[in-house]
């Protein structure tokens, strides 16, 4: 264990109507053994002590699967490790005398609430129209009854891996949605249990994406690096596949 | 009070079907004409807010994260057990209802488990249903791994993200109903009170986290499914939010809490590395197939752990239990793992942690076969530690994991306030004193796609139709206690802050009413609790405003509760005089340091009857009738 | 037809049209590609493709007119997908960095204005002329001018940096992803626009470069 001290420049930014600004803090001892979230619970601990109010961030899990955590950090979201929230985002990866800017996720589609703490419930309007397949408890046939490819099943767990942290669209130059939806989408565009309603759920969602204030994919790839989840764009090809299946091919508008 | 579980007549393999049969329905014109609140969406809230509104109910859905998805379900790695027997290797409804009331040393009652293990099946038919992509063999078929506790291959699993997969599935059908208009959704609200009504659950008091208003919700009948309480220990595998405050303001509303004192350890967690620490990550059980427990003969002894030869290393589970060896059930290599380190032999900067070495597996299979199993395990524990388990073994530590204890609830899920639900974690359960692996997922979908939906008619058939009133005098006077109490944080204004509290009585708890338990050591926390308490509402620091997004008042909140509650498990841990499943009383073992029961005097689940403010509580007592299967000691030598 | 209206407006149905126009766009650079590499053959080579290309008179309007509604269409999506994305985040982050993105990514809404402004000095130059120059005379005249070599190089190798990413991109639109042959789709997207940039770009240069140029 090393000890670090950095420079912390975090937007602070009191509700959705304010403006907000960066504020300077000056971070004391940082254990290199810290998660990035604890370095921020020490940071507040501190602010607290003297009267101040404590950074807002969210976090849940903090073991990298519930997707509440997320920020900024010197310019990639979820910081600069790779396949990492940034609850699993660790303080050795920084060096002494550092500088760190964290911001919130941004995009239209995404409110500033506080701090750092931002609206994504667009994600979850998104899925309501069509995230799932329309099956109403019991009566459900053997789960053994449809075989399913050992690849298959796996592909599509590549997929809905997806912990709807938001991450892709705060790193699209177009703070696009089309990573979240393509992955929802493939779920079950790959699974025989989706195909049914494929054509509906492929043009309600995306509709829904464009209503939201989420930008154009530009083919970029940002979405990818930051996902910590490692989700592929190829899930958006497939979601662009389904889109232009159901908006040509099916009868469905 | 008489306590009435309420099972059903008839033999144990009818007892659900009956059940169902002789309870009465809602008219399905009827059932929009009912509200029902369900706070929790995790998998058992989830899951019963969707079936609930399938069936035609008008569901309130509650959360305190800012979306359904992020229930601390979501972090379950395992698996789900179900009784299928895809796999012929002997398994059957009847002995999935047996190991888990055996892996739950006999603390549960049978009716809840058999129908438990029925319900299983069905669990994987809906979740297959929904798209929930299982591992799958070669062929197509579902795959299935073992479990601790279980000797057949059981589980069902999505990789280590089982819990994650089902959740997905609840929250696509949760949000389906939300898209149908009946489910409406209050992400970042936290319950804060429960109204009761001449009686009866009939609403709640929230605080909206964003903007700190409280807000009121009238319904019919009430569903806690929010969790369990494992964060009392400040550190715990559980994520940040899991609280107690839900249960245990509806425990002081007159729902009774029932077997608070049992708590999991789960033995392969990551150790704590220094007091700033905020949680605990857990590493799948399954290392333990491969990994060699071991740690230093000598006491002390502080070497790097690639410089203490063979003949000085202590492989103490392989020695103790040499026919389970390092596969031994989680609380008794917790157990042994808390004993070495006491003994000082503990590893690491803290001495709190015991090797988990692969060096023998690396040798036997290669580092391609053990990268193949476990690779994604030793990345993430490389994430955490910078370590590589593949040269460095790993070092693990026991970790707080999973409450058995909860509100009490009839075999109709119901606790002793009418029309007041408790589903998944947040009740007392199936699982008894002890949980198997995989379990927990598969009980808090039982309840919410499958019992809630069919017990909660019989409650609403009976009940008026009118709609309550949240402009009734319960529903201000619940609104006047939360904003006083919140009030009240704000103004203390004292000098130490809020993880300060909780770190402390997390730390007493750990040390009297954790993984072993004595009469001195709970009577002494007995007496130091309300101490914490009176510090705590003299001397807190909660800073900010109520009228904003506020989460130190957030947690303040949550730790004032877990303070009162802590008192409670203390006094349960010490009327427990046996030892059972995870909880040890050392004044209660074998020769072989082994837990003993004395199922003559304890073969009943405590339940609590709140007492009042700084009054004691009444303990109501059910009898645990066997009469299905035969009470044994468990043995794994 | 509202059908057509509500998926072309919809973001995927905007990025197809753009991939659809772009491939009409990219297959007549091909063709352009072919006709122009007969200057390479020599004077009476190129004239000769010209002077047949234009016995096809009915032919060649039709296929100017589909392809001047192409650009048209492209340009016009483009210009509405550009102007969309930039209110996709109104508040701009104070430090962001790129990782996966590459130059010809970025640059797609640029280095396609640049060519528009090409192609209109291109028609001037070639098209709206009413010289009685032959073919090869008249790209001799207005190449050999250093400034319009420059210009016509700058343009070109905009042009490849925009299909660059163009070529891999309209697949990615059009769902054409499969780990099995990306890496070919990535290379051959690379070589196929570097080729074209160095061909087109071979003229200019020889016409500043080689004094016997199309003599
Ligand atoms: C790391 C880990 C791994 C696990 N792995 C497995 C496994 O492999 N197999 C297995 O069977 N089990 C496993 N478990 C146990 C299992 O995950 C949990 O017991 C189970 O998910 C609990 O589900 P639940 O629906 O009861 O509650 P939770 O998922 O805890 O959901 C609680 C819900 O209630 C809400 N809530 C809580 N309090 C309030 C309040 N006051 N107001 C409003 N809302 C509130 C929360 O927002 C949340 O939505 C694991 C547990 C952990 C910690
Ligand atoms: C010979 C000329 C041109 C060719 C061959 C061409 C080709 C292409 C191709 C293949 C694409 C990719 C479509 C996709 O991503 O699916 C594209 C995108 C694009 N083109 Fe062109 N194009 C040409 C001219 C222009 C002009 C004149 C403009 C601008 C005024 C332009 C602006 C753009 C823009 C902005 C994009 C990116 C759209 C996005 O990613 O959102 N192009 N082009
Ligand atoms: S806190 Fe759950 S993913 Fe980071």
């Amino acid at each position: 264990m090393k000890l670090i001290n950095l420079i912390v420049k975090v937007w602070r930014q009191e509700n959705e109507t304010s403006s907000g600004s960066f504020q300077t803090l000056k971070s004391g001892p940082i254990s290199t053994d810290m998660s990035f979230l604890e370095m921020l619970d020490v940071l507040n601990e501190k602010l607290a002590k003297v009267g101040k109010e404590p950074i807002a961030f969210d976090h849940d899990c903090r073991e990298g699967i519930c997707g509440m955590c997320g920020a900024v950090v010197n310019g990639h979201a979820h910081g600069p490790e790779n396949e990492t929230t940034l609850c699993q985002l660790h303080m050795r990866h920084f060096n002494d005398g550092d500088t760190l800017v964290i911001e919130p996720f941004r995009a239209r589609a995404f409110k500033v609430v506080k701090d750092l703490v931002v609206d994504r419930s667009a994600l979850d309007s998104i899925i309501a129209e069509g995230g799932y397949v329309s099956v109403n408890t019991g009566g459900a046939p053997d789960g053994n009854a449809v075989p399913i490819p050992q690849d298959t099943a796996e592909q599509a767990l590549d997929a809905s891996a997806c912990i709807g942290c938001g991450a892709c669209v705060a790193a699209c130059p177009n703070a696009s949605a089309m990573l979240f939806v393509g992955a929802k989408v493939s779920q079950y565009a790959l699974l025989p249990q989706g195909q049914p309603e494929s054509a509906r759920r492929a043009l309600d969602m995306v509709r829904k994406m464009d209503e939201s204030g989420f930008g154009n994919c530009g083919n970029e790839r940002e979405c990818e690096a930051a996902c910590p989840k490692g989700i592929s764009i190829r899930n958006i090809a497939r979601l662009n596949r389904e889109f232009i299946k159901a908006a040509i091919i099916s009868y469905e508008k | 009070m008489k306590l009435d579980a309420k099972i059903p007549e008839g033999p144990l393999t009818e007892k659900w079907d009956r059940h169902r049969f002789n309870s009465k329905l809602v008219n399905p014109a009827n059932k929009r004409k009912y509200d029902i609140i369900v706070v929790g969406t995790g998998l058992a809230g989830a899951s019963a807010a969707a079936s609930l509104a399938e069936l035609g109910y008008n569901v309130k859905s509650f959360c305190i994260q800012d979306s359904p998805r992020r229930a601390h379900s979501i972090a379950a790695q395992g698996g789900i057990n179900a009784a299928k027997n895809y796999q012929n290797d002997g398994d059957s409804i009847f002995r999935l209802f047996y190991d888990t009331i055996k892996g739950g040393d006999f603390r549960a009652r049978e009716a809840n488990v058999y129908r438990l293990a029925q319900i299983s099946n069905n669990i994987i038919d809906q979740c297959v249903a929904q798209g929930v992509p299982f591992a799958r063999e070669y062929g197509g078929q579902l795959a299935n791994r073992s479990f601790g506790g279980a000797q057949v291959s059981r589980t069902f699993y999505a990789r280590g993200q089982t819990g994650q997969q089902l959740l997905l599935g609840a929250y696509g059908a949760l949000m389906r109903q939300v898209k149908e208009g009946k489910v409406t959704l209050y992400p970042r609200r936290e319950m804060m009170e429960l109204v009761v009504i001449d009686g009866s659950a009939k609403g709640i008091v929230t605080r909206n986290l964003l903007n700190g208003q409280l807000e009121t919700y009238a319904a019919h009948a009430v569903v806690l499914a929010t969790g369990g309480y494992g964060n009392v220990y400040f550190l715990s595998t559980n994520a940040m939010a899991s609280n107690v405050t839900a249960t245990w303001r509806a425990h002081k509303q007159g729902a009774c809490f029932a077997n608070p004192c049992f708590v999991q350890i789960h033995p392969t967690c990551i150790p704590v590395h220094g007091d700033y620490q905020s949680k605990l990550t857990l590493m799948s059980e399954s290392l333990r197939n491969d990994g060699r427990v071991w740690v230093p003969h000598n006491a002390d002894d502080k070497r790097d752990p690639s410089q203490i030869p063979e003949a000085e290393r202590d492989y103490y589970l392989e020695k103790k239990y040499p026919s389970f060896g390092n596969l031994v059930p989680r609380d008794v290599a917790s157990r042994n793992a808390k004993e070495q380190c006491d003994a000082g032999k503990g590893v690491g900067e803290t001495g709190l942690a015991v090797y988990l070495d692969f060096a023998e597996a690396i040798q036997r299979d290669g580092e391609s076969v053990i990268s193949q199993k476990y690779g994604n395990l030793f990345q993430m524990y490389e994430k955490i530690t910078g370590q590589d388990p593949m040269h460095v073994p790993m070092k693990i530590y026991p970790a707080v994991h999973y409450t058995m204890g909860g509100l009490w609830v009839d075999y109709n899920l119901m606790t002793t306030v009418p029309g007041l639900f408790a589903l998944g974690e947040a009740n007392f359960s199936d699982h008894g004193a002890n949980r198997l692996g995989a379990s927990a997922l598969m009980q808090g979908l039982a309840d919410g796609y499958f019992v809630i939906p069919a017990t909660i008619a019989g409650y609403l058939a009976e009940t008026d139709m009118d709609r309550p009133d949240t402009d009734s005098p319960e529903f201000k006077e619940a609104e006047q206690k939360t904003e006083a109490k919140i009030t009240r944080l704000l103004s203390i204004n004292g000098k130490r802050t809020i993880d300060d509290f909780h770190r402390e009585l997390g730390l007493l708890m750990w040390d009297s009413c954790g993984m072993a338990r004595n009469e001195q050591g709970l009577q002494d926390a007995l007496k130091k609790l309300p101490g914490i308490k009176e510090e705590f509402w003299n001397n807190v620091l909660v800073p900010g405003t109520g009228e904003q997004l506020n989460q130190s008042l957030e947690r303040a909140g949550r730790v004032a509760d877990f303070i009162e509650f802590s008192e409670l498990m203390v006094l349960d841990a010490l009327d427990r005089k046996e030892s059972c499943g995870c909880h040890l009383r050392e004044e209660s073992q074998t020769e072989e340091n082994e837990a003993l029961r004395d199922d003559k005097n304890y073969s009943y689940v405590s339940v609590w009857d709140y007492g009042g403010e700084n009054k004691k509580p009444t303990l109501h007592k059910e009898n645990l009738v066997f009469e299905n299967v035969q009470l044994s000691q468990r043995s794994y030598k | 037809m509202g059908w057509i209206k509500q998926i072309i407006t919809t973001s995927i149905g905007k990025k197809s049209v753009m991939a659809v126009t772009g491939t009409g766009l990219i297959i007549f650079l091909f063709f352009h590609l072919v006709g122009n590499s007969m200057i390479f053959l020599g004077r009476d080579m190129f004239n000769a493709y010209a002077e047949n290309l234009h016995r096809l008179d009915f032919a060649v309007k039709v296929f100017e007119i589909g392809l001047l509604i192409l650009f048209l269409i492209h340009i016009l999506f483009a210009t509405l997908l550009f102007i969309e994305n930039l209110g996709s985040r109104p508040q701009r982050y104070a430090v962001k960095k790129d990782t996966r993105r590459t130059w010809g990514s970025k640059t797609m809404p640029y280095t396609g204005a640049t060519i528009l402004v090409f192609l209109v000095v291109h028609l001037i130059n070639f098209h709206f002329t009413d010289s009685n120059l032959t073919l090869s005379e008249l790209v001799r005249s207005v190449l050999t001018q250093p400034y319009y070599a420059a210009l016509y190089i700058i343009c070109l190798l905009a042009l490849a940096l925009h299909i660059s990413h163009g070529i891999w991109s309209l697949c990615q639109t059009l769902g054409i992803n499969q780990p099995k042959y990306n890496k070919l789709l990535e290379s051959g997207a690379r070589s196929l626009s570097i080729a074209v940039g160095a061909v087109f770009i071979l003229i200019p240069l020889l016409a500043l470069f080689y004094s016997n140029f199309l003599l």
